[in-house]
């Protein structure tokens, strides 16, 4: 059973697909990760499973992959109390959930304004310069940099799942780049396609930031760490040219009927 | 204060809980880094201060929680108060608006017991932390009178 829980999550699916259900029934969506390079342990252990709930797991997992045998069920050792009640984040985390907000409601404006530059993009061309100038500015460089400059580096970068988030910032950024072409080539399906993959891409990986990784990493930082993040952080919304409030009243401005359900 | 009904005030008889723990051998070694202790007589611009993180306990949550100098002293700053019978806490105020905006202390974390009049000492840092230029993470957490944690949390949001 150990070998198992030392290898990539992808690799383990492909193996065994039922295993990607086993774990959805836990509420770990390794299916949907674009990337799925976590070892299981490490899946594990930053989901903050109960006991029980993580020899429930592991039960269903080795009669996936050793039916009929029986094997000796793992157990993780654990850094902090798992699966206790939700807990309030900490000033610097907060700030980084609450700036996802912002991102998710620009998010939610995005299968409408597909729809409409599909129709006409010279009637919807400025719309998308904004959320692209929203997206390069707010998401990425405001937003993004205070995870990949500072928060990031607080932990191991070789640390799987860290490595699946800057993966996905990347992808993500690829996506903007085809957009902005698309812009320059007046081409409606580039534009209607990469703003699609972004919209779905971004939803995912904040899920998987607010609800997984943050919490994650809230539990493996000390006190001090977590002053020392706030600080750095103010100090980057002081010193950023970009004008964040320009871009939240951007953010702000978007009237959406989904919006109350993606926040 | 014997006429006192509250439950900061009332007798409580432990010693039957304590009778059948192990004897610990060996001492303990101390992690307070810092004299003195206590709010009116600390000076919040002290060296031992400047940028630290620091502890703002209650006065009986290191008699009630066993490995308070392990656990929350480790590391850090202290001062010591009783919300309830301490005089002239106003200038405990202006001492904690002077940690953080003239010591830039990183962090404080708020530590009081379960009784209700120690809440006091959480709404007084926490009025302090609204008059500071600076903002820092404010933690508490709460002890029982039987020393375990029944509450720990972050305070800002």
């Amino acid at each position: 059973m150990m070998e198992i829980l030392d290898r990539n999550i992808k690799d383990l699916i492909n193996q065994y697909p039922s295993m990607g259900k086993a774990l959805d029934d836990f509420n770990i969506a390794c299916t949907t990760c674009n990337v799925g390079t976590c070892k299981l342990k490490d899946i594990v252990e930053i989901h903050n499973l109960s006991e029980i709930d993580e020899r429930a797991l592991f039960m269903k997992i080795a009669g996936i992959v050793y039916p009929g045998k029986t094997v000796e069920i793992p157990h993780l050792p654990r850094k902090a109390a798992a699966a206790g009640a939700k807990k309030k984040f900490s000033p610097p985390m907060q700030m980084l959930v609450d700036e996802h907000k912002h991102i998710k409601r620009v998010i939610a404006a995005i299968p409408d304004l597909v729809e409409s530059v599909k129709s006409s993009l010279p009637e919807n061309r400025k719309t998308v310069e904004q959320v692209i100038d929203f997206i390069r500015n707010y998401a990425d460089r405001f937003h993004h940099a205070k995870e990949e400059d500072i928060l990031f580096k607080q932990f191991e970068p070789a640390t799987d799942i860290i490595k699946v988030m800057l993966e996905e910032h990347k992808i993500g950024r690829g996506h903007v780049k085809e957009v902005l072409a698309g812009l320059e080539l007046n081409d409606a399906n580039r534009i209607a396609a990469n703003l699609s993959a972004y919209g779905a891409l971004l939803t995912e990986h904040i899920f998987k930031e607010d609800e997984i990784l943050y919490p994650w990493m809230e539990r493996n930082m000390s006190d001090s760490q977590i002053g020392r993040l706030y600080s750095d952080f103010l100090s980057v919304e002081e010193s950023f040219d970009g004008s964040p409030q320009r871009l939240v009243a951007f953010a702000e401005s978007l009237t959406l009927n989904k919006i109350q359900e993606v926040l | 204060m014997s006429g006192c009904n509250c439950p900061g005030g009332q007798a409580i008889d432990f010693r039957q809980e304590t009778e059948n723990e192990p004897e610990l051998t060996g001492s303990v070694k101390s992690q307070l880094r810092q004299w003195p202790v206590q709010m009116h007589l600390i000076n919040p611009a002290a060296p031992y201060f400047q940028k630290a993180d620091v502890v703002l306990a209650a006065d009986c949550v290191a008699f009630a929680f066993g490995n308070f100098h392990n656990h929350f002293l480790k590391g850090k700053a202290v001062g010591i108060a009783c919300p309830k019978l301490d005089e002239g806490q106003e200038g405990y105020e202006e001492k904690i608006v002077s940690w953080i905006d003239d010591a830039k202390i990183n962090t404080l974390t708020v530590l009081i017991m379960q009784v209700p009049c120690c809440r006091g000492l959480l709404s007084l840092a926490q009025e302090a932390a609204k008059k500071a230029k600076r903002k820092i993470p404010i933690k508490y957490a709460v002890i029982s009178l039987q020393g375990e944690i029944l509450e720990e949390e972050w305070a800002n949001n």
